[in-house]
């Protein structure tokens, strides 16, 4: 059931709000135990909150969001709340204030139910670098629910929340939204605030919604979007409503399919799905338009350049004195520094500090980090160029489905390399949403992803939607 | 390079996860060796140029967060972040 379901209901006074949060409750502790999708479960809060939104639906003045029970990716600050990133470098960290966009949902008197599983510092597409709930894909336990965004895209599919933040550098809320076979939208950049939200790359950060539908997806961003004198980064663009062109006629719609995407490397059953798609919308009238993205081959490289360069920069303030995990070990200043990020940071986070520092540091810097914004700059034009002659771009979200868990995890590279259909629209700041649209011989889930101009949200919803409207969208059976 | 690298980012690794980290960047530094097949120039003058530095918003006082609040998460004491001796 999603948000549009359950505020009928709600406004019906067919069920308290009290009732849906309880439910949820029961079977979060009846199945995470299993998925791990939750770090922490805000049991009391989500009670509470419950509370106050009964009383403004009983005033009959409940917003959209308004009694919905929300997840919260755990990257995202919470006033009072423990905030880990999934790494024990702030595995006590009770943060002093909430996120823009906890605060705006808080306004729309939304239910946090807790904060979700994901990649350590939102690094990785597996969520298996958490340090505290590696989850599980709700389609196949023994499988990754993808990543960073991992705890919130499964819990979301398991419907142990009604929908979920999360936040995208790279494809960190499409590839685990198509991975766990539900719908994840990120949002141009600077059109959700980031302030509260743990910086990664922070050029590339942005917080997303992730929900059983793209209507579900356009209610987050009514609420989430809009100008903050929090985050200088943020646009002061007005927001509008997201949900509005949902339902419109999308004839005359030119889709644009670049080939390079649809090339070596991407499954069968993957291209099979995406082409399957774009026959149905040539169906409703749209037009299907061949165009090419020639720099996609250095996209990846490009992408992690820039990510790590910034990450190096961003992650150099955990030292372990103000707040993070601390040492027990350290005779002088540096030691303590030194033996605080080393035992704190995982593995992946570490090698991303090392990538960081080789492509900033001197002799390295305009071979790599230089060619890299200027590649950053070349794929920018070529998707000007593609918006030309096309209203959104059509891609598979990933390569392949979800794999198993441990298959790919011990080699970064394959990591690395299975991000290339995701990283442009972060590296060219550009919307983009990942919706399912089919399921493979196992039945794991296969989404695709549409591209638009930048702060064209509404119409990648509406064609999203377009399409969720004659699709079949199955639901995992969980077991215990 | 490794320990240049893990110096500059004051991490350190013992040997074996050097060897690892050391077989590890250098597949990866593999795949970042693309980005220099291709001849193109960074323009500054083009990313900046939505750049406004006369829009920024205006100085509010406003109170800044409880003492108390911050220092929760560090050692502390008598509101002060604790570290290692600095000066000897």
């Amino acid at each position: 059931m999603g948000i549009r379901e359950q505020r009928d209901m709600l406004d019906r006074h067919e069920i308290s709000t009290k009732e849906l949060t309880e439910c949820y409750l029961e079977r979060i502790e009846k199945f995470d135990p299993k998925l791990q999708s939750y770090i922490t479960v805000t049991k009391e809060k989500a009670l509470q909150d419950a509370e106050k939104a009964q009383k403004k639906i009983d005033a009959g003045i409940a917003s959209p969001l308004c009694g919905i029970p929300i997840a919260i990716k755990d990257n995202i600050c919470t006033d009072g709340i423990r905030t880990t990133c999934a790494s024990k470098m702030l595995e006590d960290f009770i943060p002093p204030y909430n996120a823009t966009v906890i605060e705006k949902l808080e306004m729309q008197n939304a239910v946090m139910l807790g904060k979700t599983s994901m990649d350590e510092f939102a690094m990785g597409g597996s969520t298996q670098t958490s340090a505290f709930a590696k989850t599980k894909n709700p389609f196949g336990v023994d499988c990754v629910p993808g990543g960073s965004s991992g705890g919130s895209a499964a819990c979301v599919s398991a419907s142990l929340a009604t929908a979920a933040l999360g936040s995208d550098t790279g494809g960190s809320i499409r590839q685990p939204a198509a991975f766990c076979g539900v719908t994840g939208l990120k949002p141009t950049y600077s059109r959700v605030s980031r302030y509260g939200l743990v910086a990664f790359a922070s050029s590339l950060d942005q917080i997303g919604p992730i929900a059983k539908s793209p209507y579900d997806c356009a209610l987050i961003l009514n609420a989430i979007a809009g100008y903050d004198p929090h985050d200088g980064t943020v646009s002061k663009k007005p927001v509008e409503d997201y949900t509005a062109k949902i339902g419109k006629d999308i004839k005359g719609l030119k889709i644009g399919l670049p080939s390079e995407f649809f090339g070596e490397g991407i499954d069968d059953s993957i291209r099979n799905a995406v082409m399957n798609a774009a026959k149905t919308y040539e169906k409703m009238g749209a037009t299907l338009v061949s165009c090419n993205m020639p720099s996609l081959k250095y996209a990846v490289a490009a992408y992690y350049l820039i990510a790590c360069a910034e990450a190096s920069s961003n992650l150099s303030r955990y030292d372990g004195i103000k707040y993070g995990h601390r040492s027990k070990i350290g005779e002088n200043f540096n030691e303590l520094i030194c033996n605080s990020r080393s035992e704190g940071f995982g593995p992946e986070v570490k090698r991303r500090i090392l990538l960081g520092n080789y492509a900033l540091s001197s002799g390295y810097y305009d071979a790599y980090y230089g060619k890299a914004l200027a590649l950053r700059q070349k794929i920018a034009a070529e998707y000007a160029s593609i918006f030309k002659d096309c209203d959104v771009m059509l891609t598979p979200t990933t390569p392949t489905v979800a794999y198993h868990i441990h298959e790919n995890i011990s080699d970064p590279v394959k990591m690395y390399q299975a991000d290339i259909c995701t990283v442009t629209a972060n590296i060219a700041a550009l919307p983009s949403i990942s919706t399912p649209c089919g399921y493979d011989k196992n039945g794991l889930p296969i989404g695709m992803s549409l591209t638009s101009r930048q702060f064209d949200e509404a119409t990648i919803l509406q064609v999203a939607d377009a399409f969720s409207q004659q699709f079949t969208l199955k639901s995992p059976s969980l077991s215990l | 390079m490794i320990s240049y690298l893990a110096e500059l980012g004051k991490l350190h690794f013992s040997p074996e996860e050097m060897k690892q980290m050391a077989k590890d960047m250098t597949s990866i530094i593999a795949i970042m060796d693309t980005v220099k097949e291709i001849d193109i120039t960074y323009d500054a003058e083009a990313d900046n140029k939505n750049v406004y530095l006369n829009d920024l918003r205006e100085d509010i006082n406003a109170p800044s967060f409880p003492t108390e609040k911050i220092l929760k998460n560090a050692v502390n004491d008598e509101s002060c972040f604790v570290v290692p001796k600095v000066v000897e």
